[in-house]
């Protein structure tokens, strides 16, 4: 069974002067195991189809479906989706002063486990497994005492983002540019990060402007998308093509 | 004010009448002619003066005190004289008449570093209570409002290079309460509140600090929840008398469900209080059906070379943060619930942090009813 089908999904964001259509019949099928890059220009629908998908308040699917693991995604409420599976590493991870990241990672988890009823970890070992987490991306477990991101530079909040993917393994994970702003080492811990979630059980969809990130996650495919559709797929040698000769030739 | 409701057959005592009108003059007569003010006028404009000036009259008794038994503590009671600070009646009219109908202050006098803190505990009208710290003396104040309805007026005068740490817990569900406060910083003092409050049936907070020494620092932080149609309105009023002072001023209001919340934060900047750093920020939070919040930060400034900012707001909670929050499986709800204890959690710290946070949080199931 696929883990993520998306068949010709429409959606559009509200704006102020209307509803602005962004995808336009986009086909994307994520079978276990694999990773996808989608690569594309700037205002092609990237950002959408992960907001869209994770189901961010402001934009409006006008038709298409899109399941995960057989359920229908789109009828779901955000935090239903993260029940059944869904992650989105966000672009700009948000700041919650006054809320911990181990409060807010506790809560994650323990939401989780009561969805699936499983049992709730015990705090302790719960929180020897999270200061784990955040030593092996190079965070100072000092900072799960600390608000949400707060404070946090462009890299700690990426890697932030990486260590609950791995803390919560999702079912799919959605990288909405998590590479945008890292400087090189920050970048290889992410792609590290990445890679240690990898497995034959999962699914990851990276998206992404440059080819850089494809050097350390290697994906299975690539696909471009340009105007709200897939216009172009192929393996790794494709992200190089465009490296090398950019959009223009395809759109 | 016209329907000012003090009792007009009460003289103001012998001593005290001087400067203020001919003699025989009633408290009164005095108390409404310094309300008319335009100043005092404003500070009564969102809330009904009436209840809490006809209670200035009831009868009242010593707040409950611990610590006090330790050396550089000093604690009695005595007759008001002219000498007494709070007898200013320009500052605060009502805390004046307060002093006069009580006839009698407490006092305490701090002369050292005093290592236990002073817990005052107000379960009704308490006496006026007077704190007077000695140069380089350092106090922990805890003041613990309860009872079901009660007036309390506290001067604090901090001398130079003293320190007061001031926590402050307004948690009771009483129909009527009002703390008015009143302290003032000399040179190198230094002067921190932890205030928690919860509305009430007509909750008042008056606090007026005067920085009237050089490099004065002063420092407020304050969480309050109204829920539930409860009231709460917070005046302060914060004076740069002197130069090189430094204020911080933050205040956390969420205010939900028919609650109604005033706040009147006034910076005021003197002449010649040059390289005063000045800094307020207040922020509330509208939660369910009908919350009234009105908010006016207030900067007057006349002198040059000054750092002020001042800032209000008034919002729901972030759409980015619940999003975020549910994204990771949490649900709407609890997300809701972790986003406002998040905001009071900002504002909520010191000895008293503990007690605040399990009652304001515990007091509503904030979030889990929006």
């Amino acid at each position: 069974m696929n883990l993520l089908d998306v068949s010709n999904l429409h959606a559009s964001v509200e704006t102020d002067d209307g509803p602005q259509p962004i995808l336009k019949g986009l086909n994307l099928t994520v079978k276990a195991g694999e990773v996808h890059a989608i690569m594309g220009p700037n205002g092609s629908g990237k950002s959408t189809l992960a907001n869209v998908l994770s189901g961010r308040p402001g934009y409006a699917v006008d038709g298409g479906e899109a399941m995960l693991g057989g359920k229908n995604l789109l009828d779901l409420e955000p935090f239903e989706r993260a029940q059944i599976g869904m992650f989105l590493a966000f672009q700009y991870p948000v700041e919650i002063p006054g809320v911990s990241n181990m409060e807010f990672l506790k809560a994650s988890i323990d939401s989780l486990a009561r969805a699936r009823g499983e049992e709730q970890p015990n705090t302790a070992s719960f929180m020897r497994t999270v200061r784990e987490l955040a030593g092996s991306l190079d965070l100072d477990p000092a900072f799960l005492k600390r608000g949400v991101n707060e404070g946090f530079s462009g890299g700690e909040k990426k890697r932030n983002e990486i260590m609950q993917l791995l803390l919560l393994n999702p079912k799919l994970a959605l990288l909405d540019e998590t590479d945008s702003g890292l400087d090189i080492d920050a970048l290889k811990v992410v792609a590290d990060g990445v890679n240690r979630y990898r497995s034959e059980s999962n699914g990851v969809v990276l998206i992404t402007h440059y080819q850089r990130l494809l050097d350390y996650i290697v994906p299975d495919y690539v696909h471009v998308l340009s105007n709200g559709q897939i216009i172009e797929s192929g393996d790794k040698s494709l992200a190089l093509e465009l490296e090398a000769k950019g959009y223009a030739w395809l759109t | 004010m016209a329907d000012l409701a003090l009792p007009k057959t009460l003289l103001v005592p012998a001593g005290l009448a001087e400067g203020l009108s001919e003699p025989g003059v009633t408290i009164g007569d005095v108390v409404q002619g310094a309300l008319n003010s335009p100043a005092h006028r404003e500070r009564w404009k969102y809330t009904k003066a009436d209840g809490f000036l006809t209670q200035l009259v009831a009868p009242a008794e010593a707040p409950q005190i611990n610590g006090e038994q330790q050396s550089g503590v000093r604690w009695w009671r005595e007759t008001i004289s002219k000498s007494m600070p709070g007898l200013d009646l320009q500052q605060g009219p009502e805390a004046f008449a307060r002093l006069c109908f009580a006839g009698e202050a407490m006092r305490l006098d701090i002369t050292g570093s005093v290592t236990d803190p002073v817990t005052l505990i107000h379960r009704a009208n308490t006496l006026p209570v007077i704190v007077n710290l000695s140069a380089n003396a350092s106090l922990t104040l805890i003041e613990m409002i309860e009872g079901d309805e009660g007036q309390q007026t506290v001067w604090i005068d901090i001398g130079p290079n003293a320190e007061v740490k001031h926590s402050r817990n307004a948690l009771n569900a009483a129909s009527s309460s009002w703390q008015y406060s009143s302290v003032r910083l000399q040179s190198s003092a230094r002067y921190h509140l932890n205030n928690h409050v919860l509305g009430c049936g007509v909750r008042r907070q008056d606090l007026h600090i005067i920085m009237d020494g050089q490099g004065a620092e002063a420092k407020l932080v304050s969480a309050g929840v109204v829920d539930n149609k409860a009231a709460l309105d917070q005046q302060i009023t914060l004076e740069h008398r002197q130069p090189k002072g430094r204020s911080e001023q933050t205040i956390h209001n969420i205010v939900a469900n028919g609650g109604k919340c005033t706040f009147n934060g006034r910076i005021h900047i003197h002449d010649g209080a040059s390289g005063t750093d000045a800094q307020l920020s207040n922020k509330n939070l509208g939660m369910g059906d009908n919350a009234t919040i009105n908010t006016k930060p207030e900067l007057e400034i006349y002198t040059d070379d000054v750092s002020c900012s001042h800032g209000a707001t008034v919002g729901t909670l972030s759409q980015e943060a619940l999003f975020y929050l549910t994204s990771r499986g949490i649900d709407k709800a609890a997300a809701e619930a972790l986003l406002s204890q998040g905001f009071l959690r900002q504002c909520i710290d010191g000895p008293l942090a503990e007690t605040a946070l399990n009652t304001m949080i515990g007091a509503r199931e904030l979030g889990a009813s929006l």
